[in-house]
Formats: C-alpha cells, sequence, structure tokens
C-alpha cells in the first residue's frame, strides 16, 4: 500500500472533475455497491470522467471502489460522479450481496456431516 | 597747405570707414559667437533635461528619442561630442539596468521556484488526503484547499518561467482537451469555464505545460475581466497545421493601447524588462510570450469576441501535436468476449489489483507511474509501437506494469440482480464449481449418513 503511487500531480484536479462539489447527490453509495451502465442512454453532454467511467461499466459490473481506482480519483470524487450518473439514468446500483449468504449453517453442518461420514 | 588737409582728412576718413567696417564685424562676430555660446549652453541644458531623462525612460534605447534643439549645431564637433556622451550614458544605463535585472531576475526566480516546489508538495499531500479521507465534509475542504493551492502555483510557476525557468513539471502526453481542463483548474473562476468541441488530437509531452500555462493564463484574463454571471466558451478544434483553442469571454475587451500592448508582449519584439510590468505587475501576456517563442506555438488575442469580449486563440502546430493511440486511453480492455479458459489470474479475487497485486510478473520494473517507460515492462509484441502499455485482454498490466485483475463476468442482456451467484467479485464458473462441490459433498454426505444410521440401526437391533 505505501508503495503504490497514484499519479499525484494529475492535470485535471478534482473540484473540475466534480465542479466543484464534494457531497455526492445520494448518500447509498458503498465501496463495494456494484454499478450497471444502462445501454440505451446517450454518453453526449458527459464530461470525460464520466464517459470514460460509463465505457467503465459497460463490459459488466463493477465496485465503485474499482471504478475509482480505474479512474485514478479519489473515491468521494467517484461517488460524486456516480450519483450525477444515477441521477441521469446512466447506472443503476446493485447492493453488494452480502458475503454470509452462502455460509449457510445448514449446509455446513451436512458438509461437516458428510466428510465425518466419509473418513 | 590745403592739399596736405585735403589728403590728411581723406585718409582719416577712409581709416574711419575701415574702423567702422571693422567694428561692425567685430559686432557681427560677437553676435554671432554669443548666439553661438547661448546655443550650445541650451543646448547641454536641453541635453540634460531632456535626452538624457528620455533615455533613462526609454525601454531598451531605440533611436535616441530626443534629438538636438538647435539643428544649426547638427554636424558640428560639439554635436558630435554631444553625441559620443549619450552613447556613452545610455550604455551605462542599458549595463545597470540588464544587471539589475538579471539579478532581480535570478532572485525571483531562486524564490519561486522554492515555492513551487511547496506547492507541488503540497498538491501531493493534498491529493493523498483526499484519497484517504471519505467524508463529503472532508473531501469538500480539501477541494478547495487543492484549488488555492493550484492558483498558488501557477502564481510561482508563472513568475518564474518568466525569469528564464522551465515550467517545470514533465507531462505524459495528454489529450487537447485535457489540457484546456488542466489550464481550467489553476485559475479562480474555473466553473465558468465551458469546453466545446470534440477532438481526438494530444499535445506532446513536452509541451503540455507550457501550453497548460498559457492556456490558463489566457482564462484567467478572461473569467478576471467579464463579468461574473457570464461564462467564458472554449472552442477546441483542430486545423489544417494543427489545432486551436478560441477562448472568448462576455467581457470589456480591450482598448486600443492595451491590445497594442499585449501584441507587443506577445510578439516579444525585446526581452521583457520584469520590473516594467507595472504595478501590481501584470505577468499574463509576457509569460506568455516568452512560452510562445520558446516553444513554437502561437496567440494572438486582437480579435473581437462574438460576445463582446476579446476572442484569444492559441495555435499549436502539428509539430507539438500527436495523435492519442486509442490504447492508451481505454482504462479497460475492450469488451470483447475473452476466452475465460486458462487465465493466469494473479490478483485476490475481489481487492483492488492497483493496490495489493503482487508482482506476478517478474519482468515488470519497479512500479513507475509514467506510463511512457511502460514498453519495456510489456511483455504483448503488439504493445510495441504503442508508448504506454495497451492494456491487452490477456496480457492486461496496470500502469506500475504489476498484472490486473480481469473482470470475468460476460456481458449481460439484462442487468437482472443475480441472487447469490456472483459473491464478492467472485467468477460464475467458479461459484459454480463450489456449488457444484457443496452439492456433490452434501449429496455423498446424506448418503454415506443414510448408510451410517442404517448400520448403527442394524447394530442396535
Amino acid at each position: 500500500m505505501t508503495t503504490r503511487r497514484r499519479p499525484a500531480d494529475r492535470l485535471v484536479r478534482s473540484y473540475v472533475v466534480t465542479d466543484g462539489r464534494a457531497h455526492p447527490t445520494r448518500n447509498t453509495l458503498d465501496l463495494v455497491t456494484l454499478l450497471i451502465a444502462t445501454d440505451d442512454l446517450p454518453l453526449t453532454g458527459l464530461n470525460p470522467e464520466k464517459r470514460r467511467l460509463m465505457e467503465l461499466c459497460r463490459p459488466g459490473a463493477l465496485s465503485v471502489a474499482e471504478v475509482a481506482g480505474h479512474l485514478s480519483l479519489p473515491v468521494g470524487v467517484a461517488k460524486v460522479l456516480i450519483a450525477d450518473l444515477m441521477d441521469s439514468g446512466h447506472i443503476v446500483t446493485r447492493a453488494p450481496i452480502p458475503a454470509a449468504r452462502p455460509t449457510d449453517a445448514t449446509i455446513l453442518q451436512e458438509v461437516l456431516d458428510g466428510l465425518r461420514a466419509r473418513l | 597747405m590745403f592739399w596736405c588737409l585735403a589728403v590728411g582728412l581723406f585718409a582719416v576718413t577712409v581709416l574711419l570707414v575701415r574702423e567702422r567696417g571693422i567694428t561692425a564685424r567685430q559686432r557681427r562676430r560677437n553676435a554671432e559667437l554669443g548666439d553661438g555660446l547661448r546655443a550650445r549652453d541650451e543646448e547641454l541644458r536641453h541635453l540634460v533635461s531632456a535626452r538624457l531623462p528620455a533615455l533613462e525612460d526609454a525601454p531598451h534605447q531605440q533611436v535616441p528619442a530626443v534629438g538636438l534643439l538647435d539643428t544649426r549645431l547638427a554636424d558640428t564637433d560639439f554635436a558630435k561630442c554631444l553625441d559620443g556622451v549619450v552613447e556613452r550614458f545610455a550604455g551605462a544605463v542599458e549595463h545597470a539596468r540588464s544587471s539589475a535585472d538579471q539579478s532581480a531576475k535570478a532572485a525571483l526566480k531562486a524564490s519561486m521556484r522554492s515555492l513551487q516546489a511547496l506547492a507541488n508538495e503540497q498538491q501531493v499531500s493534498i491529493s493523498e488526503m483526499q484519497d484517504r479521507h471519505d467524508n463529503p465534509g472532508v473531501l469538500s475542504d480539501l477541494l478547495e484547499i487543492d484549488h488555492a493551492n493550484a492558483q498558488f502555483g501557477r502564481r510561482a510557476q508563472v513568475i518564474a518561467v518568466l525569469c528564464g525557468s522551465w515550467p517545470g513539471r514533465q507531462r505524459a502526453t495528454s489529450a487537447l482537451v485535457e489540457v484546456v481542463r488542466g489550464a481550467t483548474s489553476r485559475i479562480r473562476d474555473y466553473r465558468r469555464i465551458r469546453i466545446n468541441g470534440e477532438v481526438d488530437i494530444a499535445v506532446r509531452s513536452r509541451a503540455v505545460e507550457p501550453v497548460v500555462l498559457a492556456v490558463a493564463e489566457l482564462l484567467d484574463n478572461a473569467a478576471r475581466h467579464s463579468q461574473p454571471g457570464t461564462t467564458v466558451e472554449v472552442t477546441v478544434q483542430t486545423v489544417h497545421n494543427g489545432a486551436c483553442v478560441v477562448i472568448d469571454d462576455a467581457g470589456v475587451g480591450m482598448d486600443g493601447q492595451a491590445a497594442e500592448h499585449a501584441a507587443e508582449l506577445l510578439a516579444r519584439t525585446h526581452d521583457v524588462d520584469i520590473v516594467r510590468l507595472g504595478d501590481p505587475p501584470r505577468f499574463g501576456f509576457a509569460v506568455i510570450g516568452a512560452l510562445t517563442e520558446r516553444y513554437g506555438f502561437n496567440v494572438s488575442v486582437d480579435t473581437l469576441s462574438p460576445y463582446g469580449g476579446v476572442r484569444a486563440v492559441v495555435f499549436l502546430p502539428a509539430a507539438l501535436l500527436t495523435h492519442l493511440d486509442p490504447a492508451d486511453q481505454a482504462p479497460v480492455p475492450p469488451a470483447e468476449p475473452p476466452a475465460p479458459a486458462h487465465v493466469p489470474a494473479p490478483a485476490p479475487a475481489h481487492t483492488h489489483s492497483t493496490d495489493t497485486a503482487p508482482t506476478a510478473d517478474p519482468a515488470a520494473p519497479v512500479p513507475d507511474p509514467h506510463a511512457a517507460s511502460a514498453p519495456a515492462s510489456a511483455p504483448d509484441p503488439h504493445a510495441a509501437s504503442a508508448p504506454a502499455s495497451a492494456p491487452e485482454p490477456t496480457e492486461a498490466t496496470t500502469p506500475g506494469g504489476l498484472p490486473k485483475r480481469r473482470r470475468r463476468t460476460p456481458r449481460q442482456p439484462a442487468p437482472q440482480p443475480v441472487a447469490a451467484e456472483e459473491v464478492g467479485g467472485r467468477s460464475a464458473e467458479e461459484n459454480a464449481r463450489r456449488m457444484g462441490a457443496f452439492a456433490r459433498g452434501t449429496r455423498s454426505g446424506r448418503d454415506a449418513r443414510h448408510t451410517l444410521h442404517d448400520d448403527e440401526g442394524n447394530s442396535h437391533e
């Protein structure tokens, strides 16, 4: 983590990217919220970062953190952009899937039983 | 006796007449000499009171601004001596001026460079803070600080450049629109700038920073000299042998004298005198002139904008431009359906590849933020022509030369919520495999339990 070097001297600064805003229009976004691009809306009128964000999300779902990483923007800035794109309908989000879902206790128990039975 | 008298009288008369003629001539000559002396006195006074001060004020010793007072004195030795004095004086003035200018420039340059370094350092820490803090309130404050810091850095940079320094930063080749937006980042009223036009042309790396600086100065001028409610329209377009950035403001425009002064500074008819830029000093056009001369682009501000203000046109010749390789810009591999068979996915499933991906590629050098050095690390022969690491579907690397996690989710026709299939970024196949294993395991477990129960039952019986 320490060796990672984001291009700190970005040519286009964050406030130009978000037009000076730091508060996203909605606060439902999380680092692991999955973003899915909708196909039907045109990209005209979007600034280059938003357009790149759409291109990133087109091939499949990406999380907010990944999008921010690919755009090499701070997560807070990326959230502002994503919230804008959600408002304009370019992006829909899907809540992160709870990680505990597959570890169902009964299944684990059954697996354990099965393993014990085998051994 | 009479004759004697007559001769004597005649002689006296002749003498008298002659004496009179001599006296008249003497008087005339006296007057002439007096005139000449007075003229020389006047001339000397004129030299002290008018000609030398004119030389002191005249920038760069053009043709002697004020000539002789009395034209009769031209071509005399006296005039030549005076010219000699003027020349010596001019030389001395010029020498003093240039040495003062040089020392002022050297002092300014050194101090501005240290300020610039501080501004850059601060920018790095602001960027890191922006990354670290997720709170919108903190981010908002950081954006403001960042904005102020960018302006501060630009001021220092402008003065340093005017004093003969290099613009400072080495940047990668950047799209022209990004260059204009970079310039927008450095001015106070960045929100009033509207950028139109889409070109796929990029500015070569060595010209990026100078063009950013020049455009920033023009944008700052435009925004500063127009009403706060108006917008500054920037149009980026390609022209026959280059590209143009046209900046239109709806401001007050420039009057004739200002336009003339600006044109003079832009054309660099003579060296900029750092101490003669006014009070407060206006560096804008002077620094643009210095940059255009050094880097070979062109700026003109002599047209009227259709909005009533000034139209500034930055012309970039083709030598400073290049075409942007789409591979450089594409942030992800193109969305062609990849063969997911045996991809060496070295990064752990759902971490950020830029963060923690292990250095699986032994050929990769130490992470270098500049993508320009990537061709050595890119093992893909197709990428050899591209200056940056072209993200190929199979050999994607980050700009740092690390392998990149590829998404393996195929493009879904309808983004309907899939329940628990792709958990935490695991691919569908992997999930299927795991679920299959679970299913097989449970099935065999159940079977085994049944037999076990049967056995137990039997034994109990």
